[in-house]
């Protein structure tokens, strides 16, 4: 591993650096994609990388920021995105068999905000296949190791991102979320994921799952970092049919970690039921923190979340069944057995069954407007188990084994069925492997959420502790 | 007459994979009973999530 600590910085230390020309693009960049191809024996995190390219960027930003042409925080900071966004005429696969040698013909609005703002694309991560799962043991490409164990899963389905951004071989990356799959991996691997309000950011050019419920959305190593990021990708967009025209807003300059007087909502009935009990301990300490610090708990109920986990089922099946239908009927085993499966789920339920789902997400936007309306910000655990071992199906909680998949996303979908943004950061440690907290906040909320979190993140959950996947022999 | 999820499946032009088909049978039967019979939830009266717009995407409501 590099002795260089360039690459354990974030783009808010870098930035200055970069500004003040103390460091290159081109050294930063050298050293990120030094980290990503060493990286590569033991997580497995890019699915491409551009070495040509990504050189070629960051000489031509060190020319712009020599010129006094710097264009702020992310210039010059090398980055990787998920392997289901597009960059024009590079293959973009969405770690599929049947998409392997599909080149886009167009960058997606993100990736084109990117470049505006002076991003080194240093490459495509990997994913789970179709970003339709969440360990990211992939079939055609290879698992990716959480690189805080390498025989973990480090979540999915951005478990690339996740474990890029973990060990510095991307400085921040891009990923999508219909169940969680921002913020599981960030939960996994030990970094700050944001799932922003459904319609803030385009999804323009990155590949659906799930129409109604996907989202696109920062994974940084800092919750600075994710609101510097919001800030570049968010924004109204005519070519994206749900892209919501929101007042923009400057989400860095919000976050100042002040939690004086904040009302944070507890829901026990759902998003602390059935949670592993070191993890339950860790985010309601963290929540203590915050009260040490001015804020307030209150308890809220949301009646309807008993229905949440079938919504987000039948919505998440049957749209992604509908998205793959021809290539399900035509060519079936070019599908992993796990997504296959997922996939001939959702041609199950009937027309009258999606539409109640689409009934109980009215009814669940509302019932959390109404906690909304008494409480600030809600938190929970972001999974109810630690990351599960790759290839095990089942986890351990509290002694009983239970289904993996299911526990994953129970407590994440809920604010993909309602569009709410929800932020992912870590919380603390159980054994070895970093825990996530999650905090919700109302429809377009994300300086309130952000701010919080940065709150939590000032108490050094991870206690400077980094992972080392390279002492570590491999599986 | 009920009929079986192979049956439903390759009525849709699907065949199901022969290997996991006792997965998904149970995985269906889980997804039934996380369903229940929605008692405990108004929905008669919600609308659904989905919205018909005249007139394109992104259309704001216009006076003359």
């Amino acid at each position: 591993m590099l002795n260089n600590k360039l690459i354990d910085l974030s783009a808010l230390e870098l930035a200055p650096l970069l500004e003040t020309k103390s460091i290159s693009p081109v050294e930063l960049t050298k050293e990120v994609l030094q980290q990503a191809e060493q990286g590569q024996s033991k997580i497995n995190a890019y699915m491409d990388i551009y070495q040509e390219d990504a050189l070629q960027a960051a000489e031509k930003a060190e020319q712009e920021i020599l010129n006094g042409q710097y264009r702020g925080l992310y210039h010059g900071i090398p980055m990787a995105i998920k392997d289901n966004i597009y960059v024009q005429d590079k293959i973009t696969t969405m770690s599929s068999k049947i998409h392997k040698d599909f080149r886009p013909t167009y960058d997606a609005t993100v990736v084109k905000k990117l470049q505006e703002a002076g991003v080194v694309l240093t490459g495509k991560l990997s994913m789970h296949e179709y970003a339709s799962g969440v360990t990211n043991d992939n079939p055609h490409y290879g698992a990716v190791r959480n690189p805080w164990d390498l025989d973990k899963i480090p979540g999915g389905s951005s478990g690339g991102s996740g474990a890029a951004v973990a060990i510095g071989s991307s400085v921040a990356s891009l990923g999508t979320d219909t169940a969680g799959s921002v913020r599981i991996p960030a939960s996994a691997c030990g970094i700050v994921g944001l799932k922003p309000t459904h319609g803030l950011v385009s999804k323009y050019g990155s590949f659906p799952l799930s129409w109604s419920l996907d989202h696109v959305g920062p994974m940084t190593k800092t919750v600075k970092d994710a609101a510097g990021l919001l800030d570049i990708i968010a924004g109204f967009d005519l070519l994206d049919p749900t892209s919501v025209n929101a007042p923009s807003t400057n989400y860095l300059s919000k976050v100042t970690g002040d939690v004086k007087d904040l009302v944070i909502g507890i829901n026990e009935d759902y998003f602390f039921n059935q949670i592993d009990d070191d993890i339950h301990q860790l985010v309601k300490a963290s929540i203590q923190h915050l009260v040490d610090q001015g804020a307030k708990v209150e308890t809220v109920k949301i009646p309807s979340l008993q229905y949440a986990e079938w919504a987000e089922l039948i919505s998440f099946a049957t749209e992604a069944s509908a998205i793959h239908h021809t290539n399900l009927k035509n060519r079936p085993d070019d599908f992993g057995d796990d997504i296959r499966l997922f996939f001939e789920l959702g041609a199950l339920p009937s027309a009258v069954e999606y539409l109640q789902a689409q009934q109980v997400r009215r009814q669940l936007k509302s019932d959390f407007q109404k906690a909304f309306e008494k409480v600030d910000i809600l938190i929970s655990p972001t999974l109810p188990i630690a990351p599960t071992t790759i290839g095990d199906h089942f986890a351990n909680l509290n002694g009983e084994q239970v289904d993996a998949v299911t526990n994953i996303i129970r407590l994440t979908g809920p604010a993909n069925l309602t569009g709410i943004p929800a932020l992912s950061l870590p919380c603390g440690f159980k054994g070895n492997l970093p825990i996530g907290l999650q905090i919700m906040g109302p429809a377009f909320g994300e300086a309130k959420i952000l701010n919080a979190g940065l709150a939590i993140e000032q108490t050094n959950p991870l206690q400077g502790r980094k992972p080392n996947p390279f002492a570590q022999a491999n599986s | 007459m009920s009929l079986s999820i192979q049956e439903i499946l390759k009525s849709k032009g699907i065949t199901a994979n022969p290997q996991t088909l006792p997965f998904l049978e149970a995985r269906w039967e889980e997804v039934q009973a996380l369903r229940g019979d929605l008692t405990n939830i108004p929905i008669d009266d919600a609308d659904i999530g989905l919205r018909n717009i005249p007139g394109g995407d992104h259309v704001e409501q216009q006076t003359n």
